[in-house]
């Protein structure tokens, strides 16, 4: 929807991106919390759906971003809203969700387990919350698919503003920012490139589950939203060149946003770089002021090891998604299912042992 | 094709008004340049389209006033236009001296159940002329919500001075797009000859999630294409909306015609998504446009394929404006 000049609601406000020119080639859209995209599309089409009647309780498992949008858009329509977090929430986040009148739940610090953390105890816990209140709602971002529709706004936005988009570079966790705005964006610009930017130790695109520093990008578990069909080529990035990244992304563009943001810079710049004739749009989902005692923060950095991290020129090309390659790689991934891109297929002139 | 009408319509055998009549002219369409289903300002989901107008040809209508009464038989198109007239003179009653009824002679060169508003045009033209003999003027959105009123739904010609999107089951503006289209060549042909769609017995298209959403992507590109008169963009914009169309009103020939656009440099194809006619677009500020658009031409022909339009195409001995809206 079009914003006049004044808005009914802040989510409406807040939810579009500002598009920033930061090569000839290459637009940044600068979320201030992208979330809010399909916290709002889900809640106002359930609450459209009559899925929310008054004293409805809405639960959702979550310790970021789209914890807090839902607890924006909770306050619009006057529902309670519960989320179920790890024992780790940011304090001053939890401060903030509180004040907006959610109800933060965390899972006791031992339900830990090696692979997956804490996921496991946190969906054991929403579905006792769900089964305790007589109405609940359930916003389902890994699968329910108004949150990759809900982009539908984002591609309207960025082709009334641009007209012509080659490649759309962003990072993956839920999958539907990329899904979402690619597949809209490709209703009218079929040949629309899509770059996905993923964490190691991430099982998105076939990596082995591990343990993961960088946060906002990266699952250990498959979200049904995620299409892998719509990706050109998929990167992936270690925590420490995206903190740098991140880091000059602030130092040259006065762009103060997290490492999420950092990492998809760091992709999305060196694309443009090599296709000048290309237009690049790059998606940052959120703001610096979560990480400014962490990525912004040289003590931090420093004490984690990355301060200084050299950040390499261009990506290491790997054939097979884990094949070693250093901090940055990248896969030629063609549009193909998971499947057809990550499952080993049996090579006839090898033979199979 | 030019076909003479003549409707007569009487609403009561009430008093006598001095001779005089009154003229109506509207203009025909080429179908649409996009057509679907997109939010009103309050967020509901409307039915909407945008037209590609074919300024070259159109319906007269010309009214006569009287009080005799006429009985009135006959086919839809018939209904629509008495409907219009006696809407029109209700709109009037308050008129210093209202007709009562009369007579409309309906003069029209616009093919029948392709798609290209042949019943709009008449209705607007109807409502014109009833206006024209009680001197005034009606404004384009006032024509447009009689026009749904007599004829359920109307495509947007009645709004000829800029680009809407115009909800057509509610006679309705839901949004400026701009005020013209950009400087185009279209070639238009009947893509499904012989086949005659009724309007008022087609059903609704039933679009799903994703066709809502790429209508809504298609949407921000056309303000874009028309802000910044891009008919490369808009050719892809009318492109996507004839293929979502496949599902509803199928052109057999459509894939045809888009190997055709794309080998001879155009921008993109067009549809009616209540009819049968398909269009060619082509940038006309492009060196060898007309050439292009000349070729395509053959090509229809060859294929067999009745012409519908050369909007915006120079023609020798034929002084034919540039269409742009």
């Amino acid at each position: 929807m079009r914003g006049g000049l004044a808005h009914a609601e802040a989510t409406e406000a807040y939810q579009l991106p500002r598009l920033i020119r930061l090569a000839p080639n290459l637009y940044a859209a600068c979320f201030t919390l992208m979330k809010l995209i399909p916290a709002r599309f889900i809640l106002r089409r359930a609450a459209a759906d009559g899925k929310l009647p008054r004293g409805t309780v809405i639960a959702e498992t979550t310790s970021g971003t789209f914890g807090l949008a839902l607890a924006m858009q909770a306050v619009h329509l006057d529902r309670k809203l519960i989320l179920v977090s790890d024992p780790v929430i940011d304090e001053r986040l939890f401060r903030r969700l509180t004040d907006l009148g959610a109800i933060v739940e965390r899972v006791p610090a031992t339900a830990a387990r090696a692979v997956g953390g804490y996921q496991a105890a946190r969906l054991e816990r929403l579905r006792q919350v769900l089964a305790d209140y007589p109405v609940t709602f359930c916003p389902e971002q890994y699968s329910n698919p108004d949150n990759p529709r809900s982009y539908a706004t984002v591609a309207e936005f960025l082709l009334e503003n641009l007209g012509q988009v080659d490649c759309v570079v962003g990072t993956v966790g839920s999958g539907g920012s990329m899904c979402g705005t690619v597949t809209h964006l490709r209703a009218v610009l079929p040949e629309c490139q899509a770059i996905g930017v993923d964490a190691h130790a991430s099982v998105l695109f076939g990596h082995p589950d591990g343990p993961r520093e960088l946060r906002g990008m990266g699952m250990s578990v498959m979200p049904a939203n995620l299409d892998h069909r719509v990706f050109d080529a998929v990167h992936w990035c270690s925590a420490g060149i995206a903190f740098a990244a991140t880091r000059q992304l602030h130092r040259r563009h006065a762009l103060f946003m997290g490492p999420s943001s950092g990492a998809a810079y760091l992709v999305a710049r060196w694309w443009s770089q090599r296709n000048p004739g290309a237009l690049t749009v790059v998606l940052l989902p959120d703001e610096g002021y979560r990480y400014q005692d962490t990525v912004y923060d040289d003590g931090w950095l420093r004490a984690a090891g990355h301060l200084g991290a050299a950040v390499p020129d261009e990506p290491a090309g790997v054939s097979q998604p884990a094949q070693p390659g250093g901090p940055w790689t990248s896969l030629a991934w063609a549009r193909r299912s998971f499947d057809e891109a990550v499952r080993p297929r049996p090579d006839p002139a090898v033979g199979v042992a | 094709m030019r076909d003479m009408r003549q409707y007569r319509l009487a609403r009561s055998r009430a008093s006598a008004r001095p001779a005089g009549r009154g003229v109506g002219h509207a203009c025909a369409h080429h179908g649409e340049l996009l057509q679907g289903m997109f939010t009103d300002s309050a967020g509901r989901l409307r039915r909407a389209l945008v037209t590609l107008p074919q300024p070259h040809s159109g319906s007269r209508a010309t009214f006569h006033p009287s009080e005799r009464h006429w009985g009135i038989v006959g086919t839809p198109e018939l209904i629509k236009v008495r409907r219009a007239a006696v809407l029109a003179l209700q709109a009037f009653s308050a008129h210093p001296s209202p007709a009562k009824g009369g007579q409309i002679d309906i003069v029209s060169d616009v093919p029948r159940g392709i798609g290209m508003g042949s019943s709009t045009a008449d209705v607007i033209a109807t409502i014109r002329a009833v206006a024209d003999f009680h001197g005034v003027t009606m404004s384009r959105e006032e024509e447009g919500r009689l026009a749904v009123l007599a004829e359920c739904a109307s495509d947007s010609v009645m709004i000829d001075d800029r680009v809407v999107l115009f909800a057509h089951r509610d006679g309705e503006v839901l949004e400026t797009l701009g005020h013209r289209l950009p400087p185009m060549i279209v070639i238009g042909c009947d893509a499904d000859p012989g086949v005659r769609v009724d309007t008022l017995s087609l059903k609704p298209a039933g679009y799903d999630d994703r066709e809502i959403g790429a209508f809504q992507a298609l949407r921000g590109a056309l303000r874009h294409a028309i802000r910044h008169q891009d008919v490369a963009l808009l050719g892809k914009v009318a492109t996507a909306s004839a293929l979502i169309n496949q599902r509803y009103l199928p052109k057999p020939l459509l894939d045809q015609l888009l190997d055709l656009c794309r080998s001879t440099g155009g921008s993109g194809v067009q549809v009616a998504h209540s009819g049968t006619v398909a269009g060619l677009i082509f940038d006309a500020r492009q060196p060898g446009a007309a050439q292009a658009a000349s070729a395509c031409l053959a090509r229809i022909g060859e294929w067999g394929l009745p012409v519908t339009a050369t909007i915006g195409l120079p023609v020798a001995g034929a002084a034919q404006t540039q269409a742009t809206a």
